[in-house]
C-alpha cells in the first residue's frame, strides 16, 4: 500500500511539475500536458467502425496522409484492422504522444498503438481486454485525455445494470489500471455540493490545471447508446435516462466538488486557452444549447446556458465542437443535418452564429488545426445512431477556412473504400519525434 | 504529509457499485436458503413440479446463478441473462420498453420478468419453448441478443474457463453440455420465489389487516366488475394471477395498426420535462423499420392465434414497468386504463375484453390492489443474485 501511495504520490508531484512549464497544447481540444504540432500536420488518423456488409467488417485504424505535395496527399496510406466490431469510438494521445489509445465501446477493449516509431503506420503494440473487472464494474471506456504518465479515462456505463451510472478511470501510460472515481451521484454524493440533481453519469473529461479543475460531462448509459436511434425516440422509458449534469472535480485529489444542472445531455468539453480564461464550453445534444461554466467573481463556478444550436425544437443533435486557439471562434457539428456552424463566443457569455455549411446528410467529429486554417470532419456518431439507408454517407472530408468560407480539399469515402464508419480525428506528425 | 496522504487515499476510493457493500444480506450457505425456498415455496405460491431429470439442489442453483450473471455467455463478452433480467429492476429492465442485444441489435418484445417463472409452462411471450431446461438456447443463440455461432460453441468456451470446472463438478459431477447447462440455469430460475405479499397474508394466511380497504376494495373489483380474475387466475390455496394461455386484448392488433401507419409526429421528452414533436420521417431517417408481431400465431401458424400473447403474472407488477408485450404503456394506471376501455375492439377480440365502466376512484383501488402483490422476499432474491460480482474477462 505504502509503495502504491508513493507512486501516485510521485505522479502527482510529475503532474504539478507540467503544469507549471507547459500549458501549450496541441490542435485546439486536446489535453495541456501534450506536445502540439505547431505547424502541417502530415497524417489524420480514423478510429473506425467495422460495418456490416463493407470491407472486412472490422473496427480499424485508418491513416490519411494529409502532407501537401505528397503523392498521396488525401489518400488512406494505412488501415490496421483488430478483429471484429466494438463499437469503435474515441481516442487520445499519452501525454508524450507516443502513443494512441483507441477504445471501444461496446466490449471494452482499448488497442494501443505506438504512432511515433513510424508515424505513417501506427503498430498495435497492446490490447487491455481487462476494463470491467480492472475497474470493479465499469463500463463503456470513452474519452482518453492525457496526464502526466497516466490516462484519465471516462467510462459511460456499469456492467450491473447498463445504465449510464458510471466512473472515471486511471490508466498508467504502460497500461496499468491505477483507480477507480465513481461519478457523484444523490445517494452518495461524495462530499460534491448538488445543484439540482447527481445522476452519476459520464461522457467528456478536461482539466484546467492552472485552476486545479477537471470536468466530466454526462451522457446515457450502454443501453442507449447501442440502441436504434429511431427506436430510442420512441422510448420512453429510454429517453428518461440522458445525463443532465456536468461535474466540477478537484484535479489533484480526484475530489468532486459540484455538480451543475445541466438538462439534456452535455457532452465534449472545451476549455477556452487564454491564460486568464477560466471558462469552458459543453454543448447539450438533446436540447441543443451552448453552455458556459465559468469562474465567477468570488471564485465560485457557475454553469449557464448561453446559446441555442440550430432549432432546438426540431432536434439538431449538436455533437462534436472544436474551440479557436484564440477563443474567438468554435465549430459545432450538429449531426441530424449534417451542418457545421461556426459560433463567435469573444463573447463567452454571448455566442452568435456566424456561418454555417452542410457537410454531408451527417456530420459529427469535427477537427481543426492549431491555426484553424485546415478543418477535418468526419461522419459517424454510433453504429446504431447513424442515419439509414442512402443517408448513411460516411466519409472523411477536409476543408480549408480563410475565415469566410470552408473550401473542400479532399473527401474519402469510407463505404466506396471498404472502410465502415469514420469517427474520431487525431493528427500524427514524424516531427514530433526529432531532434 | 499527513494531509497529502489522506488526499491520496480519496484516489483509491473503491468503487460504490461493490457488491460486498450492498448486498451483504446473502451469505454464504445462500443457495441452502434457495433451495429450502424451491421446496417450500413462500406463503401464496402453489408447490413447483420439478422435472423429472433435473430435480433442485444448491451446487446447481449455485452453478446456475454463476452463468445467469455471466457476460461471457454471449459472444462478445458484453450480454449476460442479468443485464436484461436485472434483479433491482424486478427481473426485468424498467430502462427500457424493449431489451437491446449484441452489438446494439433490437429486440421486439419486453423483457419478461423471470420471478416465480418457475410456474409457466409456455414459456416467452408467445409460449414458443415448454421447458426452463431448453428456453436458455433461444436468447443464448439468437443473433439479436447473445449472438453465439452456435450452442456448441458455448459449451466448448464454458468448458475452457478454468472457474467453471469446480461448480459443474459439484453439481453435476461432469463437465458442460448443453443439458447440464440448461439444468443449472432452470435450478437457478426456479429458486427466484416471490411471494408472501400483502394480499397472500391477508388471502392466505389469515391476516385480515395486511390490506388495507382501498386494497380491498381493489380485490372485489378485480375479482366482479372489472373481471380481470378470468384471466389472471386466483386458487383457494395459492395464486398465480396467470392462467398460463394467450388472448387476444387488441392491444397486437392496434400495434400492427401503428406499425404500418406512417407519417404524422413523434413526442420526445429530451430533458425531464421538456417535450418536442419531430416528424416521424425524422425518427425513421435514424431508425431500423420495427418488425410485426403477431404473436402466438407465430408458433402455431393458426390465423385464431393472430396477436395472442400469454397472460402474464400479475405477481410482482409494480416491480416490472413497463408494461405490455413491447413495453409502450409506463404505468399501471395506464394498463387499467386500457382495459377499462375495452382494449381495442376487432375481429378476433377476446369476448372477456369488453369496456368495464370502471369510475376513477375504481381504477384507483384496483392499481392499489395490483400494488399489494409484491412479494415479501424481492430484497433477499435481489442480494442472492448479488453474492458475487458479474463474471466479466480477468
Amino acid at each position: 500500500m505504502i509503495l502504491r501511495l508513493l507512486s501516485l504520490l510521485s505522479a502527482m508531484t510529475l503532474a504539478l511539475v507540467v503544469q507549471t512549464v507547459s500549458l501549450t497544447a496541441d490542435e485546439t481540444c486536446q489535453s495541456p500536458y501534450m506536445p502540439k504540432i505547431t505547424g502541417q500536420e502530415q497524417f489524420v488518423y480514423v478510429w473506425t467502425l467495422g460495418m456490416e456488409g463493407v470491407g472486412d467488417e472490422s473496427d480499424k485504424l485508418v491513416t490519411v496522409d494529409v502532407r501537401p505535395g505528397s503523392k498521396t496527399f488525401g489518400k488512406v496510406v494505412n488501415s490496421h484492422s483488430v478483429g471484429g466490431r466494438h463499437e469503435a469510438h474515441h481516442a487520445g494521445f499519452t501525454a508524450d504522444r507516443k502513443y494512441l489509445w483507441a477504445g471501444g465501446l461496446d466490449t471494452n477493449n482499448i488497442y494501443i498503438y505506438d504512432v511515433h516509431t513510424d508515424p505513417s503506420k501506427p503498430k498495435l503494440d497492446k490490447t487491455i481486454t481487462t476494463f470491467v473487472a480492472d475497474t470493479g464494474g465499469a463500463v463503456g471506456p470513452h474519452t482518453f485525455y492525457a496526464l502526466p504518465g497516466r490516462m484519465m479515462i471516462t467510462a459511460l456505463s456499469n456492467d450491473k445494470d447498463n445504465s449510464g451510472r458510471t466512473a472515471l478511470v486511471e490508466y498508467s501510460n504502460e497500461g496499468k489500471y491505477i483507480a477507480t472515481h465513481w461519478v457523484p451521484t444523490d445517494k452518495d454524493p461524495r462530499g460534491a455540493k448538488i445543484e439540482k440533481v447527481a445522476d452519476g453519469y459520464g461522457y467528456d473529461v478536461r482539466v484546467l490545471p492552472r485552476k486545479n479543475v477537471m470536468l466530466s460531462s454526462s451522457f446515457t448509459g450502454w443501453s442507449n447508446y447501442m440502441m436504434d436511434f429511431g427506436q430510442m425516440l420512441k422510448d420512453e422509458e429510454a429517453m428518461k435516462r440522458f445525463g443532465q449534469t456536468v461535474t466540477l472535480w478537484d484535479l489533484h485529489t480526484r475530489q468532486p466538488k459540484k455538480v451543475f444542472h445541466v438538462p439534456g445531455s452535455p457532452l465534449e468539453i472545451r476549455w477556452a486557452w487564454g491564460d486568464d480564461a477560466n471558462y469552458a464550453y459543453t454543448s447539450t445534444a438533446l436540447t441543443s444549447k451552448l453552455w458556459l461554466i465559468k469562474e465567477d467573481d468570488k471564485g465560485e463556478w457557475q454553469a449557464t446556458e448561453v446559446a441555442d444550436i440550430g432549432d432546438p425544437s426540431k432536434i439538431p443533435l449538436p455533437v462534436d465542437i472544436s474551440i479557436g486557439a484564440d477563443d474567438k471562434t468554435m465549430w459545432v457539428n450538429t449531426f441530424m443535418d449534417g451542418k457545421t456552424r461556426l459560433f463567435d463566443v469573444s463573447n463567452p457569455e454571448a455566442p452568435k452564429q456566424i456561418y454555417e455549411k452542410q457537410i454531408g446528410n451527417q456530420v459529427n467529429m469535427v477537427s481543426q488545426s492549431w491555426d484553424g486554417d485546415r478543418v477535418y470532419f468526419t461522419s459517424s456518431l454510433l453504429a446504431n445512431w447513424d442515419k439509414k439507408g442512402d443517408q448513411n454517407d460516411q466519409y472523411l472530408k477536409a476543408y480549408t477556412w480563410d475565415g469566410k468560407e470552408l473550401k473542400e480539399q479532399f473527401e474519402i469515402d469510407f463505404v466506396k473504400e471498404g472502410l465502415g464508419r469514420a469517427h474520431i480525428m487525431r493528427f500524427g506528425s514524424s516531427e514530433l519525434y526529432t531532434g | 504529509m499527513r494531509t497529502l496522504l489522506r488526499a491520496l487515499a480519496l484516489l483509491l476510493v473503491a468503487g460504490p457499485l461493490s457488491a460486498a457493500a450492498l448486498y451483504a444480506a446473502a451469505g454464504p450457505d445462500w443457495a441452502d436458503d434457495a433451495l429450502k425456498r424451491v421446496l417450500a415455496p413462500p406463503l401464496g405460491l402453489p408447490a413447483i413440479a420439478h422435472p423429472a431429470a433435473n430435480p433442485p439442489t444448491a451446487a446447481k442453483i449455485a452453478l446456475g446463478r454463476k452463468l445467469f450473471f455471466d457476460r461471457r455467455l454471449s459472444h462478445n463478452n458484453t450480454t449476460s441473462c442479468a443485464m436484461c433480467h436485472v434483479p433491482e429492476q424486478g427481473f426485468t429492465s424498467n430502462d427500457l420498453a424493449t431489451p437491446v442485444g449484441v452489438e446494439g441489435r433490437s429486440v421486439r418484445r419486453n423483457t419478461p420478468t423471470v420471478l416465480n417463472i418457475a410456474y409457466v409452462d409456455a414459456l416467452f411471450h408467445d409460449g414458443r419453448d415448454p421447458a426452463l431446461e431448453t428456453q436458455y438456447v433461444a436468447p443464448i443463440t439468437a443473433f439479436n441478443e447473445m449472438a453465439n455461432p452456435s450452442l456448441g460453441y458455448v459449451i466448448d468456451k464454458i468448458a475452457n474457463l478454468d472457474d467453471y470446472n469446480a461448480p459443474f463438478q459439484a453439481a453435476f459431477g461432469a463437465g458442460p453440455s448443453p443439458d447440464r447447462l440448461g439444468q443449472a440455469l432452470a435450478a437457478y430460475q426456479r429458486s427466484l420465489l416471490a411471494g408472501a405479499s400483502p394480499f397472500d397474508r391477508w388471502r392466505f394466511g389469515g391476516e385480515s389487516d395486511a390490506l388495507g380497504e382501498r386494497e380491498r376494495q381493489g380485490f372485489e373489483l378485480f375479482t366482479g366488475k372489472a373481471g380481470c380474475v378470468a384471466c389472471h387466475a386466483i386458487g383457494e390455496s395459492s395464486a398465480l394471477f396467470s392462467d398460463g394461455l394467450f388472448h387476444d386484448t387488441g392491444y397486437g392488433w392496434q400495434r400492427e395498426q401503428e406499425r404500418q401507419g406512417k407519417g404524422g409526429m413523434v413526442e420526445v421528452e429530451i430533458a425531464p420535462g421538456v417535450i418536442t414533436s419531430i416528424p416521424h420521417s425524422v425518427v425513421q431517417s435514424v431508425g431500423n423499420p420495427p418488425p410485426a408481431d403477431l404473436g402466438r400465431y407465430e408458433v402455431t401458424q393458426d390465423p385464431k392465434d393472430r396477436w395472442r400473447f400469454r397472460t402474464p403474472s400479475l405477481r410482482n407488477v409494480t416491480l416490472t414497468a413497463p408494461y405490455m408485450h413491447d413495453g409502450q404503456l409506463q404505468r399501471l394506471d395506464d394498463v387499467v386504463a386500457f382495459y377499462n376501455a375495452g382494449g381495442v375492439p376487432h375481429d378476433g377480440l377476446d369476448e372477456r375484453i369488453k369496456p368495464l365502466g370502471l369510475t376513477v376512484e375504481e381504477q384507483v383501488a384496483l392499481v392499489a390492489f395490483l400494488k399489494s402483490l409484491t412479494g415479501s422476499n424481492i430484497d433477499q432474491l435481489a442480494a442472492e443474485a448479488r453474492v458475487e460480482e458479474p463474471d466479466n474477462i480477468r
